[in-house]
């Protein structure tokens, strides 16, 4: 497998509490991997890595041939038209109508007038079934709605990665499976065109339907990478308690 | 003992790391000002009508509590100031002089930015705090907005132009309601009270530089403290508190500071 996406030997520290211990990873083009462990583990701060939101103590990260690790701020810029973010929360801005939130990117990294960047942004609410509200302010819709709405203006700049952090948490199981339709979907379509999908999440009914490999991390490390069929089947204790979410057995959680 | 230390100094290091960083978000400041101000670009900067929102909320919305705060004020001080002297001299005649030069070059433009440090520096880092910790800071650097531009410059620039506003306002209510209570309650003539002949054109330079420098401390401060909350809800109380006594005492240490260089520079004659 070719690697488009790499990390090696990352680690990260808080405060001086170590959260990534030294995670090596490689995400081919065109794959959609989710990255699944229990709370605290590091999942999001990873995807944060990936896009310069966080920096790296040590190790080094990877995107299509490039060293991305060292960039400065400046430097990040133009590569964030590349590398998408779906964030846990919508972080949709409240003072904006949803037009106006998809628009914004398109604007200021897209080089568009505002009104190109408006004709672009109702198309893009469209294609995750939102145009009807693009009107409307973010306090004005469902969860289910505001994440659609953060998708779409996170797909506005067409990138070729997206990195969804826990995008179907707090929803209802109906908005949950949409969510999930909308992601194989959109790198379904995408792949065509080499776009790859990175997805923070733990849960399951997403995880085995969507999923082209998992990566399961445990105490700051990739503890085993496989597809989710056989990662549900794995033999190791660990990897076996997390998949059948019981709470008796050998993984440490922090704070239980 | 080795603790002891250990804390201390890590304490000292945060605290300097923490100068810095607030020195580093001023210089970011005036950067995102020279991009909004001079340079215009077509597509930077704060979004449209975001200068005109933060002034409204900065200038509007604080005028009646300016108002109210520095009338009171005004009367206590003068009223103190009358009582003092019936006991001592009885002769009011240079107390409306003396109550303008210190109004004009202190006690205006200090009160106002002390009133306004904890009606809008508790806004702002509450704000900001609240973006911070949903990750919106996070999705606007994600959009290629530079987070400065959008979230410091336009309340940057409000900020100094209605404490300078509000400042003018201020000094005039509070002499206004001192000159009241010296007629109402220790019969001294308006006319002798208001007389301004004792003002120079250094001390009205006093006002206006304390209230640029009270203006720009407040939201840089406060914003400084909203995008460095952490967690949830209490992380963006502890930034609201934190911003509140900050922007205090700036205010505080940059009178002291322009005080005494004024003091240096006039030879004492101020």
């Amino acid at each position: 497998m070719t690697a488009y996406i790499e990390l090696r030997g990352v680690t990260k520290a808080f405060g001086g509490a170590p959260v990534l211990r030294g995670i090596d990873l490689t995400v081919a083009r065109g794959e959609i991997l989710y990255v699944i462990g229990t709370s605290g583990v590091g999942k999001s701060v990873t995807i944060k890595l990936l896009v310069g939101l966080l920096r790296v103590d040590a190790g080094e990260i990877w995107f299509d041939g490039a060293r991305i690790d060292s960039l400065s701020e400046r430097q990040y810029a133009p590569l964030r038209k590349r590398l998408g973010m779906v964030f846990q929360s919508s972080t949709l801005f409240d003072s904006m109508t949803l037009a106006e939130n998809v628009a914004l990117p398109l604007r200021l990294h897209g080089g568009l007038s505002a009104r190109a960047a408006d004709t672009e942004a109702r198309k893009r609410l469209a294609q995750v079934y939102m145009e009807a509200e693009a009107d409307r302010y973010p306090a004005e819709i469902s969860d289910g709605m505001r994440k659609r709405a953060a998708i779409a203006r996170t797909l506005a700049l067409e990138p070729e990665v997206v990195l969804f952090d826990e995008p179907t948490t707090g929803l209802d199981p109906v908005s949950a499976r949409r969510i999930d339709r909308l992601i194989r979907e959109l790198a379904g379509s995408a792949s065509a065109r080499g776009i790859t999908a990175i997805v923070v999440s733990h849960d399951l009914p997403s995880i085995l339907g969507v999923a082209d490999r998992v990566a399961f991390l445990y105490q700051g490390r990739v503890h085993a990478v496989a597809t989710p069929r056989i990662l549900q089947a794995s033999p190791d204790p660990v990897v076996r308690q997390f998949m059948s979410g019981q709470s008796n057995g050998p993984m440490e959680t922090p704070g239980f | 003992m080795s603790g002891f230390v250990e804390r201390t100094g890590a304490a000292a290091l945060g605290n300097l790391r923490a100068a810095r960083d607030l020195w580093l978000l001023f210089v970011s400041t005036i950067a995102g000002l020279w991009r909004a101000l001079v340079r215009r670009r077509r597509h930077a900067g704060p979004p449209r009508g975001e200068i005109g929102r933060q002034m409204f909320h900065i200038g509007n919305r604080s005028l009646v509590f300016v108002i109210v705060t520095l009338g009171f004020i005004g009367m206590v001080v003068t009223f103190e100031a009358c009582l003092q002297l019936s006991r001592v001299t009885g002769d009011y005649s240079t107390v409306g002089g003396q109550m303008i030069r210190l109004v004009i070059s202190d006690f205006g433009p200090t009160l106002t930015a002390m009133m306004l440090a904890t009606r809008v520096g508790a806004g702002i880092a509450a704000e900001i705090g609240s973006m911070k910790v949903t990750d919106q800071v996070d999705a606007l650097r994600m959009s290629g907005v530079l987070p400065v531009d959008y979230l410091i410059v336009p309340r940057f620039i409000a900020s100094v132009v209605m404490t300078l506003v509000l400042t003018v306002i201020g000094t005039v209510v509070m002499f206004g309601a001192g000159g009241l209570t010296a007629w109402r309650s220790f019969a001294v003539n308006p006319s002798l009270f208001f007389d301004i002949g004792l003002v120079r054109p250094r001390h009205v330079a006093m006002l206006v530089l304390k209230a640029v420098a009270f203006g720009a401390a407040i939201p840089i401060v406060s914003g400084f403290c909203g995008l460095r909350a952490r967690g949830s809800s209490e992380g963006v109380g502890w930034a609201t508190t934190a911003a509140v006594v900050g922007s205090s005492f700036a205010v505080i240490a940059l009178d002291f500071v322009i005080s005494a260089a004024a003091l240096w520079v006039t030879g004492g004659d101020l």
